[in-house]
């Protein structure tokens, strides 16, 4: 598909999402990029919906495995492997 | 024993898992939104792989592959009708959400990062709450996606759905849980508090 030369505000609006996770092809990463460095409004967008995503994740954290957990697995495994001794 | 005689290599069975159960049990703990569920569901999900072992492929992901037995074991039996917390209706957010909303409060023209500004007043359990009131579908894809950073193509190979899919879950639950936050926001007081700091120049 032929791209086009620069991508309107509209069509950068569409592509956010996709731009945002790096989903979009090498040449539409580099249209919408482009259209960012000129586009103060699209700019805007895009830094917003940029620090929302990494606002979330900076707020979720890795739970440590509860204290039990392992060695519980591990004794369900042992038990079905036949490896706890019991076979 | 397995099926066919051959017994599991536990030793290597348990340390591929060794790898993954940290991030398994974080994952769980979002599907399942309940410590005593995430820790069955773990467990469960832990014997079906060693049962399903032999069909991993050594030198494969086996973090994915184990995630993605823990999401079908979800899927198949944790699912729980539960309240979401939250009193919103959040199928109809729109694009853009929080960033309509803080402009309208005026925080746009106070700070450059107003998405910073309101997201570093909420607590992570508040933003535990507003991921764990999206839908399940949508709960799924966005905790692989915001605890594990996975690509589309890494969630679409989890969830068992194609990429397509994912790309719309994941654009719709990130909708969904902007108005998610903001209701949790106001509920709080956060966004009082914001109303403040603009009445007041930051």
């Amino acid at each position: 598909m032929d791209l086009p030369a620069r991508l309107t505000c509209e069509e950068v609006f569409e592509r956010l999402d996709d731009y945002l996770d790096r989903e979009l092809t090498a040449d539409q990463m580099r249209l919408v990029r482009e259209h960012l460095e000129t586009c103060a409004v699209c700019a805007s967008e895009h830094r917003f919906e940029a620090s929302v995503i990494t606002g979330v994740r900076e707020k979720l954290s890795r739970i440590a495995v509860p204290e039990g957990l392992r060695a519980r697995i591990s004794a369900l495994l042992a038990k079905e492997t036949g490896q706890d001794g019991s076979a | 024993m397995r099926q066919d005689g051959t017994a599991v290599d536990l030793p290597a069975f348990g340390a591929l898992l060794e790898s993954a159960v940290d991030g398994a049990f974080s994952i769980a703990l979002r599907y399942t939104r309940n410590r005593s569920d995430a820790e069955d569901l773990v467990q469960e999900a832990a014997l079906l792989a060693c049962r399903g072992f032999h069909s991993f492929t050594p030198g494969s992901n086996f973090r994915g592959w184990f995630y993605r037995i823990l999401t079908n074991c979800f899927y198949s039996n944790y699912r729980r009708e539960r309240t979401r917390g939250i009193e919103v209706e959040l199928e109809d957010a729109p694009e853009l959400y929080l960033y309509e909303e803080t402009a309208a409060l005026g925080l746009h023209h106070r700070t450059n990062d107003p998405a910073s500004l309101l997201i570093e007043k909420l607590t992570g359990e508040q933003v535990e709450a507003a991921i764990g009131a999206l839908p399940d579908e949508h709960r799924v894809v966005a905790t692989l996606y915001f605890l594990e950073d996975f690509s589309y193509q890494e969630i679409a190979e989890v969830v068992g759905v194609p990429v397509g899919t994912v790309r719309s879950r994941l654009h719709r639950a990130r909708h969904m849980l902007q108005k998610a936050l903001w209701a949790i926001a106001k509920e709080k007081g956060v966004v009082s508090e914001l109303t403040g700091i603009t009445d007041q120049g930051v």
